[in-house]
């Protein structure tokens, strides 16, 4: 048997992630966390959607909320308790190895909000239908939804210079990473037309990064 | 039309055979399914997905393409690529439930080194069927409510894969071949027919040296430098230097540069073609790979004669004795140590044993997956 084709190199790509998603999105990343954050409160109940190695997990573990934190990459999920724990937040979170598919397994309206950053772009069309679906369920009714990640820009000019920009960094990252990510097609629309409203919205000058902050339909209590 | 792009895709996948190619992930009806019709799963490698729905064609059935990152099934599988999470995934999100009234999916035999039926049926609520090998099977796999014959669970090195791979090796090493254009124009296109020459040759005479391949235990790292029977980079180089110097006094033409030259350039390309020849079969564990000295060990004590190692062994290892209840090991030798049977045995009763006596326990089977070099590195879930 072979497996010559696996892109798989002598180490393990996880821990250079933040590095080549950093790179990839030119820096900003580390921005757009921190103003979505902002949004997360004291006493909170949060759930990290595709945790990676934590970014979001632990900004929002920081101010004070208990996060459930999901990831299929078990690899990703250590780096990230390892972070938890030299933060001290290690109490706080509770690192769950599972997909978005297992959503369904959680009480409806049992989070006070949800958080997912570049985890949209890695997942189908299929997929990204059920999660937000799945998301409106499990989030307390007027509950926020805070998105960062990459969308494929609206006019042809734009994905052309897109595509330009992010050419040598995208095969920069994947040497570093070995993974790279498809920016995900109208993501406000798909977020709307699952039932969410949406607050605000921030895209970058290429339209190619997106902030999100959404809202469950319903009332807050 | 159909038939040429068919033929199309077929050509340019086995020319870039070494690059995955994805295609769309999801749900695809076959024919007219109805709510009792099959459910059958594979990886979205473009090719495999192809051929495939070829193979099925004039089947009702459901096909779920789960994500493998565009590589073929066994390798994903077992490189950590297609994880039990991907295939959760597709069974949840593609609308699969609301369409069958049954939860039985059909996986590729070849899966069971990275999907375990267990925790699909525990995280999803599917119950996993093993289905043939290959997928030309399938269709009799159905037909005989999907019980396996002997022959649909072993995988066998074929003249048409021996072309595919003797194609899939010749043309990027050819691609490399133009590189030296600059500094020899002449020299480009016989050193390509000379790649592809040799890579046919290699490939397709496959069964003729095959038995000097299976050694017991007597393996030093890398291939080219071991002069056991593995030295047979060495042997494919004789035979053409052989060849090349009797065409020289044939013809009486050539000189001793360039016999020298050739001599030469013939060696990096045997070497280049022979470097992971055991590795494109699938009937040997490549020769590059630290774990093909494993050995497969059976605890007698543990083991209840449930059958998953013969259901999924793709080289007929095992046998299960039904009076016994127990699995019996008459075909080891055969073993590629893909450990398939270790991550779906239920009574963790296998596992294997390195020359030195240490053991790799099933957990560690399960949840490390192989890199390219063959080193249990790679945590999946």
């Amino acid at each position: 048997m072979s497996t010559y084709v696996l892109m798989r190199i002598l180490e393990s790509a996880p821990r250079r992630y933040d590095l080549g998603m950093w790179l990839l999105t030119f820096g900003s990343l580390g921005h757009a966390y921190d103003r979505l954050a902002s949004r997360i409160h004291d006493g909170q109940r949060a759930l990290d959607l595709g945790c990676g190695t934590g970014a979001l997990t632990l900004r929002a573990a920081g101010r004070g909320a208990h996060v459930s934190a999901i990831d299929v990459n078990a690899q990703m999920l250590e780096i990230a308790r390892e972070s938890a724990q030299a933060a001290g937040l290690a109490e706080k979170i509770d690192f769950r190895e599972m997909g978005i598919a297992e959503l369904g397994g959680e009480a409806s309206a049992s989070y006070d909000v949800v958080m997912s950053g570049l985890c949209f772009s890695e997942l189908s069309e299929d997929e990204i239908h059920y999660a937000l679906k799945q998301i409106k369920r499990i989030l307390r009714p007027g509950g926020p939804l805070l998105i960062a990640d990459e969308v494929k820009p609206p006019d042809v000019l734009r994905r052309m210079l897109h595509a330009l920009s992010r050419a040598p960094l995208v095969a920069l990252a994947y040497v570093i990473t070995q993974q790279t990510t498809h920016a995900v097609e109208n993501l406000p629309e798909k977020v709307t037309h699952a039932g969410f409203s949406i607050e605000s919205l921030r895209l970058n000058t290429l339209r190619s990064f997106v902030e999100l902050v959404a809202r469950a339909p319903g009332q807050a209590a | 039309m159909n038939h040429l792009r068919y033929i199309l895709i077929n050509v340019l996948q086995t020319l870039l055979r070494v690059l995955p190619f994805p295609c769309r992930t999801g749900l695809t009806k076959i024919g007219n399914p109805d709510r009792n019709s099959p459910v059958l799963l594979t990886g979205n490698f473009r090719l495999t997905v192809e051929r495939l729905r070829r193979a099925i064609e004039g089947m009702d059935a459901y096909l779920l393409v789960a994500n493998s990152r565009g590589v073929n099934v066994w390798c994903a599988a077992t490189g950590g690529m297609l994880t039990n999470h991907d295939v959760v995934s597709v069974l949840k999100t593609s609308g699969i439930e609301d369409l069958v009234d049954h939860r039985t999916v059909i996986l590729p035999q070849l899966a069971a080194t990275g999907i375990e039926g267990r925790a699909i049926q525990h995280k999803a609520g599917w119950k996993v069927i093993w289905g043939p090998a290959y997928a030309s099977a399938i269709p009799a796999f159905v037909r005989n409510r999907f019980k396996k014959t002997r022959e649909m669970g072993a995988v066998a090195f074929e003249w048409p894969q021996r072309l595919e791979m003797a194609v899939a090796w010749a043309f990027p090493i050819s691609l490399f071949a133009l590189l030296l254009f600059p500094f020899w124009r002449d020299g480009v296109l016989p050193v390509i027919g000379l790649v592809w020459t040799l890579s046919m040759v290699i490939f397709l005479a496959f069964p003729l040296y095959e038995r000097r391949l299976r050694t017991e235990g007597k393996n030093i790292g890398f291939i080219f430098f071991d002069f056991g029977p593995r030295a047979l980079p060495l042997i494919f180089w004789g035979i053409f230097l052989a060849v090349l110097f009797g065409y020289a006094l044939l013809i009486g033409g050539l000189s001793w540069a360039s016999l020298l030259r050739w001599s030469a350039i013939s060696l990096v390309v045997v070497v280049l073609l022979s470097i992971d020849l055991m590795g494109s079969t699938p009937t040997y564990k490549s020769g590059l790979h630290e774990d093909r000295l494993l050995r497969i060990i059976l605890d007698p004590h543990l083991c209840k004669g449930a059958g998953f190692c013969e259901q999924v062994c793709p080289v007929e290892v095992f046998e299960v004795d039904d009076i016994r209840h127990m699995a019996t090991l008459p075909r080891a030798h055969q073993c590629v140590q893909c450990g398939a049977c270790i991550v779906q045995c239920p009574f963790d009763a296998l596992c294997f044993q390195s020359p030195s006596g240490d053991v790799v326990l099933p957990e560690s089977v399960r949840s490390f997956k192989l890199n390219l070099l063959g080193h249990r590195l790679v945590k999946s879930g």
